[in-house]
């Protein structure tokens, strides 16, 4: 089983980050990581654009090796242009994809590196200095007033302020925040609207919920989905299918009296390997991106619609906002058990449970009520059994709810 | 081409599948442990083995303890038939009084009958004494042939299990399989193929006088009863050096077809047994409708190109529309075209022709389809197992294309079963190209050859696909029983059984631990039209595309040189 939560104002956030498409200034970043990307370390967790490196940079030895020579290059040449353009063009598939993430990412980081803490440095006088926000350690107080954006994740020991929480938690309301109790936590990013608040930082630069939220963002952070896993398995063991077919052409040829040009062989090698799957697979998942937000959904990115694939069962914090909220009774199922109909139990059951205000059992009294009208389906019911509505549950891992306010902010 | 040709090579075909069915259904009840109209005979009998060996055949095994089991089992069933072909000569039922073999043949010869492959580096009426032939190159016959057979049982279970632990009892199957299925049909065979003039005896020979007063030993032993268990079992070994091709073997049209109707009978029958089984029936067809058409398509092929006249015959003026080359006269261009679709498709290897005199293309697809891993049906159960790792591999592939949740019969498919896919099928070429490469440069090997150029490498890369595929057929004109062929061979053939064995029994063990899940609509139907062509798009890719460039060295050139040479001479 699998979950994700969803966090709608976080959603409705990114958006305007988000919703520029390939713009100018994404595909200029693109084409530049295009080129940072020719970096083996980084080209290795894609064996197959990995195995196009290679022989690229093989041809391009063997193209200068020629031209040194004074002999006839144009094969060679044109070889390793090819291949240099395979690769050049999978990097960029790749960053166009990522592009989005991280131009989001970086609004995101432009308002934390920005932001002034004022840093308490004599608690008995209150004296502060601004400091910037990422030179913040665990463990020191900063004050926050009115109008001031909290700087990082911390914990209230002084104090009490009504806190804008739009930012990660898309409330609209402020909510009260103060010292002591289990409403003493804020977060970085969120605005006090009123009044001030002594904080003590819990968090360490770098680790913050901003900053993890940046991470997730970018990408940076994600464990790679199943499929990826598999595709990259199923990718290399291709690529490996087609190395023996092509190393052994080697002792086949010579069978045949062929002698076979190293460069040839280079070039069939990668003709035969599954580049196009390898290196557009980014560009699959933008497909996919785009064709969920034709129905008004926002993926940051192609794993994340693959993940969503997988989902079975989803939690949500956002139950005022997203559902009724109260349990409804749809449909009215039997039992298989008993021997009288479903009224009288339905007329029974409502006449005991109406003086309780259970919301389960005015449901039970609008079922009672529906099936004395008739419209209840299915006659010969024997017992009764109400269906409710998959309940939503504001479930938080418990990690979330210490560092993030959002949590006690979250009402069923 | 005639269309009482292609009306042989439908019916044969088509008639296995037919017949396969019903043996399916009946299999999916061995394999499930029910009750069967055989119980009474054989239930006994099957107790006495499982008291025998101190087996509980209610306890499933985990995928390691059932691996284990059968690798076992099969080492020791090679180290027995390596030990009875060393003292050949020294044991009782030698009429011929035939010495014992030599260390690299006897090597050979175990893994070939053990792996199910029965490729033979010998001539069998001049080499095996009786006591060889039955004591054990015919029992491996029948448990080889079970031991490919447990593995679709062990991955079906896999599949029908939620969140399940073991995946059977190999040794129940193994018993099961033998007794309910293999043997009483061999049987039913064996007494039809005596009634059709096939001999059954234990004296070694009768000797006869020619009309120009020569003396001729004939070579006599109980071939009925081997020849089935031969078809049957997909083994493919036959008593006789010209296999099927003998008199003795195969000495009518109408044994003809029902050997070759035989071979995969059983092939077809695991399939639907496999369906049954996972109750996904109309998947399973998808399967067997995808291998069919590839099977049909190999038979057409070769009918095609078998009924081209050829070149030696062209420049020698002879007026020829049909290559009858190495062809048995009484079966002609049909019933060879089909019986070479059906004995490379399966894992059977037995011949009624000589492949080696097919027109290049002709042999061309002979590899091919021994190439595409013996999934069209392939061996008894094995056969069903790898074309259901191509269907894994299809599912995974297509899902990831149309953005859908790859699940085969309501198992996701993740990591854990795609590495093993891969490593199944990785085998292949492998061994196949890696041994081909060696033996084409080594002067060692080479020396076996009888040609050189395009038909030479043919010899090479058919020797390497036969064993690797565990087919079993050759090219005849290869001298195979020398050191290096020996040696080599029974390694190929030991890694393109076993590793693939060991890589599906790991895919049950990864699969039989997860969830079974209803289909959603996000689930890619795997019983339609679509699947079956991204299953054949991806057996094709997969199977041919890393041989193309060997093949075109080898079958493809020698294709254009013979045309050339008939172009020159018209």
């Amino acid at each position: 089983m699998s979950s994700i939560d969803i966090h709608a104002g976080e959603g409705r956030r990114k958006a305007s980050a988000l919703t520029g498409g390939l713009s100018g200034a994404v595909l200029a970043r693109a084409a530049k990581d295009a080129f940072l990307k020719l970096d083996p370390r980084k080209l290795t967790s894609n064996p197959v654009i990995f195995a196009t490196w290679i022989v690229a940079l093989l041809s391009t030895a063997s193209a200068v090796a020629a031209l040194a020579a004074h002999q006839a290059a144009g094969f060679a040449i044109q070889v390793a242009v090819w291949l240099w353009a395979t690769v050049l063009f999978a990097n960029l598939a790749e960053s166009v994809a990522e592009g989005r993430g991280k131009a989001a990412a970086d609004s995101l980081r432009a308002t934390r590196v920005t932001t002034k803490a004022k840093l308490i440095i004599d608690p008995t006088t209150g004296t502060y200095i601004p400091t910037p926000a990422h030179k913040l350690g665990m463990g020191e107080i900063i004050l926050v007033e009115a109008g001031d954006v909290i700087p990082t994740d911390g914990e209230i020991i002084e104090g009490m302020a009504s806190v804008n929480e739009a930012a990660i938690t898309g409330e609209s309301a402020p909510v009260i925040r103060e010292s002591g109790g289990d409403r003493s936590a804020v977060t970085g990013g969120t605005t006090v609207v009123s009044d001030w608040i002594k904080v003590r930082v819990t968090a360490e630069a770098g680790s913050t919920f901003l900053d993890r939220m940046i991470a997730m963002v970018e990408g940076a952070d994600r464990r790679k989905t199943p499929n990826e896993i598999a595709l990259a398995v199923l990718l290399a063991g291709l690529t490996l299918i087609f190395l023996i077919a092509v190393v052994t052409l080697l002792g086949l040829g010579k069978f045949s009296g062929v002698a076979l040009d190293p460069l040839v062989l280079g070039a069939l090698f990668i003709t035969l390997i599954p580049t196009t799957i390898g290196g557009l697979l980014s560009a699959v998942g933008i497909a996919g991106m785009d064709r969920l937000l034709k129905v008004n959904v926002l993926a940051t990115s192609g794993r994340a619609v693959e993940a969503a694939g997988d989902v079975d069962t989803l939690l949500l914090d956002k139950t005022g906002t997203i559902t009724f909220g109260n349990r409804m009774a749809t449909e009215v199922i039997p039992a298989p058990a008993g021997g009288s109909t479903a009224r009288p139990w339905l007329r029974a059951s409502s006449t005991i449970e109406r003086p309780s205000g259970v919301s389960s059992a005015s449901e039970a009294i609008r079922a009672a009520r529906m099936a004395a009208s008739g419209r209840t389906p299915g006659a010969g019911i024997t017992s009764v059994a109400m269906r409710l509505p998959k309940v939503m549950v504001p479930v938080l891992s418990s990690s979330r709810v210490s560092t993030s306010p959002a949590a006690s902010t979250a009402r069923p | 081409m005639t269309w009482q040709g292609w009306a042989e090579i439908a019916l044969t075909l088509s008639l296995a599948v037919a017949i396969g069915w019903p043996l399916g259904v009946f299999m999916s009840r061995v394999w499930n442990g029910e009750r069967t109209f055989l119980d009474p005979v054989m239930r006994p009998i099957e107790r006495l083995f499982y008291a025998a060996c101190g087996v509980d055949p209610k306890k499933s095994q985990s995928w390691h303890a059932y691996a284990l089991a059968l690798l076992a089992f099969n080492l020791v069933g090679f180290f027995l038939v390596y030990a009875v072909l060393r003292l050949q000569g020294v044991l009782p039922l030698n009429p011929q009084g035939f010495p014992g073999l030599s260390g690299h043949l006897s090597f050979n010869t175990a893994i070939s009958f053990v792996t199910n492959t029965n490729w033979q580096s010998y001539a069998g009426e001049a080499t095996m004494s009786t006591l060889s032939q039955m004591l054990v190159l015919t029992v491996q016959n029948f448990v080889s042939a079970a031991t490919g057979a447990t593995v679709a049982a062990a991955l079906a279970r896999a599949f029908v299990a939620n969140r399940g632990e073991g995946v059977g009892n190999f040794w129940a199957d193994l018993i099961r399989t033998t007794l309910y299925v293999l043997l009483p049909l061999s049987f039913v065979v064996a007494i039809l193929l005596v009634a059709l003039g096939l001999p059954q005896t234990l004296i070694a020979g009768v000797t006869a006088h020619t009309l120009e007063g020569a003396e001729q030993k004939i070579s006599l032993y109980a071939v009925a009863s081997q020849e089935a268990i031969k078809m049957l079992g997909i083994n493919g070994g036959g008593i006789f050096n010209a296999n099927s091709a003998h008199p003795f073997e195969n000495p009518t049209p109408l044994t003809n077809l029902i050997t070759a109707v035989s071979i995969n009978v059983l092939g077809w029958a695991a399939f639907f047994a496999f369906g049954r089984m996972v109750l996904a029936k109309k998947d399973v067809r998808a399967l067997v409708i995808a291998a069919f058409v590839l099977l049909l398509a190999g038979a057409a092929g070769v009918y095609a190109t078998e009924t081209q006249a050829p070149p030696a015959q062209v420049a020698a003026k002879v007026d020829a529309s049909v290559n009858m080359e190495g062809k048995e006269v009484r079966f002609g261009a049909p019933a060879t075209a089909a019986w070479v679709a059906a004995t490379t498709g399966a894992s059977n290897g037995s011949v009624n022709g000589m492949h080696s005199s097919l027109m290049p293309l002709g042999g061309g697809i002979a590899m091919f389809l021994m190439q595409l891993g013996e999934i069209l049906p392939g061996g008894i159960g094995s056969g069903v197992a790898i074309m259901v790792v191509m269907a894994l591999l299809s599912v995974f592939v297509a899902g990831l294309m149309v953005g859908r949740t790859p699940e085969y019969l309501g198992k996701k498919v993740e990591a854990r079963e795609i590495q093993f896919s891969i490593l199944a099928v990785v085998i292949i070429p492998l061994s196949m190209l890696g041994f081909s490469g060696l033996a084409a440069v080594l002067p060692e090997a080479l020396k076996g050859l009888m040609h050189s150029g395009p038909h030479g490498l043919s010899e090479i890369l058919y020797a390497y696909v036969s064993g690797t595929a565990n087919n079993g057929s050759a090219f005849a004109g290869l001298t195979a029983n020398a050191p290096w062929w020996d040696v080599t061979l029974g390694i190929a053939m030991a890694l393109g059984r076993f590793l693939p064995i060991v890589a599906v029994l790991a895919i049950a063990g990864a699969l039989v631990a997860k969830p079974k899940l209803a289909p959603t609509a996000g689930t890619l139907p795997t019983d339609g039209g679509l699947f079956i062509g991204l299953l054949i798009g991806v057996i094709l890719i997969l199977g041919g595309l890393q041989f193309f460039p060997a093949m075109a060295l080898g079958p493809i050139v020698e294709h254009f040189q013979a045309l050339g040479a008939v172009a020159a001479l018209r």
